[in-house]
């Protein structure tokens, strides 16, 4: 069924860019108004990130001048499809995207443009073979998730001297955010020759998982001397893994993770945690200077790129706030 | 009343603390394997690691083989440990009126999240028992609402805290044996007494064996059949907040996800049969620890997860079908 309908969405998606590319129209513009209605279409709320993200967006509604129409695709793609189709009826002036996945979500971009809405995709990206930032929406609007795992890896090299035993804690597996903090993080290890990766499992993101993970690997190589987890959620789990082992976290293992949550600052305070990147959930600001920036004429570059914070002992106390 | 049941053969141990063969090689093999091929494996902090990590599927487990004794079957467990995981913080997080006394706090948010779990056994039970919907159909309605409303409760949020009673539930350790495993086996002895000396265990498996039988032999089957229901359920929310109680975190998207798989699977690598009729209270603790030690040992010698998923399938196929030979 999920195969059958990737197949017809990628089908449909392919019927809409031959289209598309024959009525050759160009990006819809966006006319300078006082006030817009926005589309904000969501993909799920069933996490801290997801609804700090949301909130974000609510809260620069108003400051931006936007009529905010809100739909939660509760982690289904052709229901987020649906979700933009009734937009595209209500004829809103924008549509902010998160799209669910990579291909599905490509036709309803497509029947967006084609009734001259513009659309603009933030944190996760579109198959960029089939829809192109400039040509079908806007841009995308996102962190560098590889880079995110280049600066876990430079500050653990720096904390450990470049000599450790890394135990890495991987995201649900095939999910865009844990193969590229992977790639960004073994990459930038591999370079140096004191640092190696033990062993890598999946943690699926949660808490719970990381821990059990954690306890296992824990007794098959004791000789570990720093966990490197994809996100705060299997961080938080990680050092109840080491604390029930015995070993403290921060001083017998150093503990890196990506996130930015209020529970993993907090962590770095108590010294438990070394560091976590911020992969920024606040898209409500940068979302509304890109349409500003649109709406004035100005070409937009196909990836905005989010600025993450880096959160460890010296600034977590005063970002405590910025943690969500 | 004359009641005749499969009474105990002649052989020496007693036939609740009975276990298939199949299951006990397995779990022989398994432990030689590691003894032999994986570092580290002889230690305390490795026992503990699994007996914890094991103790929220034996919990479960054993209400399922009640249950399954009665030849029915319960797929709304990890749901009902969801409810309870996601009340117990909104109930100690309130701090108002009474329970703001941290004792009583403490004690309503373990007693009502578990009476929640009770009351999903109830409905279970009622439709069992009562409206005589087959037990798959009549629980799966629980397994998929029940979760709904753990996430209707908590608005599908993370809710995190620190709350030092229920981090003591969780990681607390009684001369040294953490206090889940207490638990879990305390919970495996009552129960596997209960099966073997007492009129209700009896009646359970009457039940299971040939119901119209133990109608008319005067067995209150429905009572029974509502009550297997009830434990079970009453069980799989002290497990989901022993759960929620070792992460100090409840994620009710997450809380008991895929458990009733692992319960059943334990069940019946344990040698209870399926179709009811028979209990092995002590095979259901061997079921799952095998379940429990194949996923160790997969992750200690680092194969991938989607790997091992099959790779517990299959073991799971050989115990039973070893345990089918045996019969």
């Amino acid at each position: 069924m999920r195969v059958r309908s990737a197949v017809l969405a990628s089908l449909i998606a392919t019927c809409c860019v031959a289209a598309a590319t024959a009525a050759a129209d160009g990006l819809p513009k966006l006319p300078k108004k006082a006030a817009y209605k926005v589309g904000f279409a969501q993909t799920e709320s069933n996490n801290p990130w997801r609804i700090a993200e949301t909130q974000s967006m609510k809260d620069i509604a108003s400051k931006c001048g936007w009529t905010l129409v809100y739909t939660d695709a509760a982690s289904s793609a052709s229901k987020q499809v649906a979700d933009v189709q009734s937009m595209i009826a209500q004829k809103v002036d924008l549509i902010v995207l998160a799209p669910r996945e990579e291909k599905p979500l490509v036709p309803a971009v497509m029947a967006a443009k084609k009734a001259g809405i513009p659309v603009i995709a933030v944190d996760r990206d579109l198959d960029q073979s089939v829809a192109k930032p400039g040509r079908d929406y806007v841009t995308f609007i996102g962190s560098d998730f590889v880079d995110q795992g280049h600066r876990a890896a430079e500050w653990l090299i720096k904390a450990t001297g470049g000599k450790a035993k890394i135990i890495e804690l991987e995201g649900t597996t095939g999910a865009s955010p844990a193969n590229n903090r992977k790639k960004g993080f073994d990459e930038t290890v591999k370079k140096q020759s004191g640092m190696q990766i033990i062993a890598s499992q999946d943690g699926d993101f949660a808490r719970d998982k990381g821990r059990q993970v954690l306890e296992s690997l824990l007794q098959a190589h004791p000789d570990v001397t720093a966990v490197y987890a994809h996100n705060d959620e299997m961080a938080m789990g990680a050092i109840a893994a080491l604390e029930a082992a015995g070993k403290k976290p921060g001083k017998d293992v150093i503990v890196v993770s990506i996130d930015g949550t209020k529970d993993a600052l907090q962590a770095i305070i108590d010294g438990k945690l070394g560091a976590t990147v911020q992969s920024s959930p606040f898209f409500g600001p940068i979302s509304c200077k890109v349409a500003q920036r649109y709406a004035a004429g100005e070409k937009i570059e196909p990836w905005v790129k989010v600025s993450d914070l880096f959160f460890d002992k010296s600034n977590a106390q005063a970002n405590l706030a910025n943690g969500f | 009343m004359t009641l005749t049941l499969k009474t105990p053969g002649p052989r020496s141990l007693p036939k609740w603390a009975k276990v298939p063969s199949g299951a006990l090689l397995g779990l022989v093999l398994l432990l030689l394997f590691n003894l032999c091929f994986t570092d580290h494996f002889l230690s305390l902090q490795t026992l503990n690691i699994n007996m914890t990590q094991v103790s929220t599927i034996v919990i479960v487990a054993v209400g399922m083989t009640m249950v399954i004794a009665t030849g029915g079957i319960d797929l709304s467990v990890g749901s009902l440990m969801a409810i309870s995981g996601a009340l117990a913080p909104l109930i100690f997080g309130a701090r108002t009126g009474l329970l703001a006394i941290p004792a009583i706090g403490m004690i309503v948010a373990i007693v009502l999240p578990i009476l929640a779990a009770s009351v999903g056994g109830v409905l279970n039970g009622t439709l069992v028992a009562r409206f005589r919907i087959q037990p798959i159909v009549a629980t799966l309605i629980l397994f998929i609402a029940g979760r709904g409303v753990a996430q209707v409760l908590t608005n599908g949020n993370l809710q995190t805290f620190s709350h030092a009673g229920f981090r003591w539930l969780g990681l607390g350790k009684v001369l040294g044996i953490p206090f889940q495993v207490l638990l879990m086996l305390a919970i495996v002895l009552v129960a596997a007494w209960v099966m073997r000396s007492t009129l209700f265990g009896r009646y359970i498996l009457a039940t299971g064996g040939n119901e119209r039988a133990a109608r008319l032999a005067g067995i209150p089957v429905q009572r029974v059949k509502l009550a297997v229901y009830v434990i079970c359920g009453a069980l799989s929310g002290l497990a989901g907040l022993l759960v929620i109680a070792i992460n100090s975190s409840a994620d009710a998207n997450l809380i008991g996800l895929g458990i009733e798989l692992d319960a059943i699977a334990a069940v019946a690598v344990g040698g209870t049969l399926l179709t009811g009729g028979r209990a092995r209270i002590v095979g259901t603790l061997v079921g799952a620890l095998i379940i429990q030690l194949v996923r160790y040992t997969l992750l200690a010698h680092g194969v991938p997860d989607a790997a091992a998923l099959v790779v517990k399938a299959g073991i799971i196929l050989v115990a039973v079908y070893l345990q089918k030979r045996e019969n």
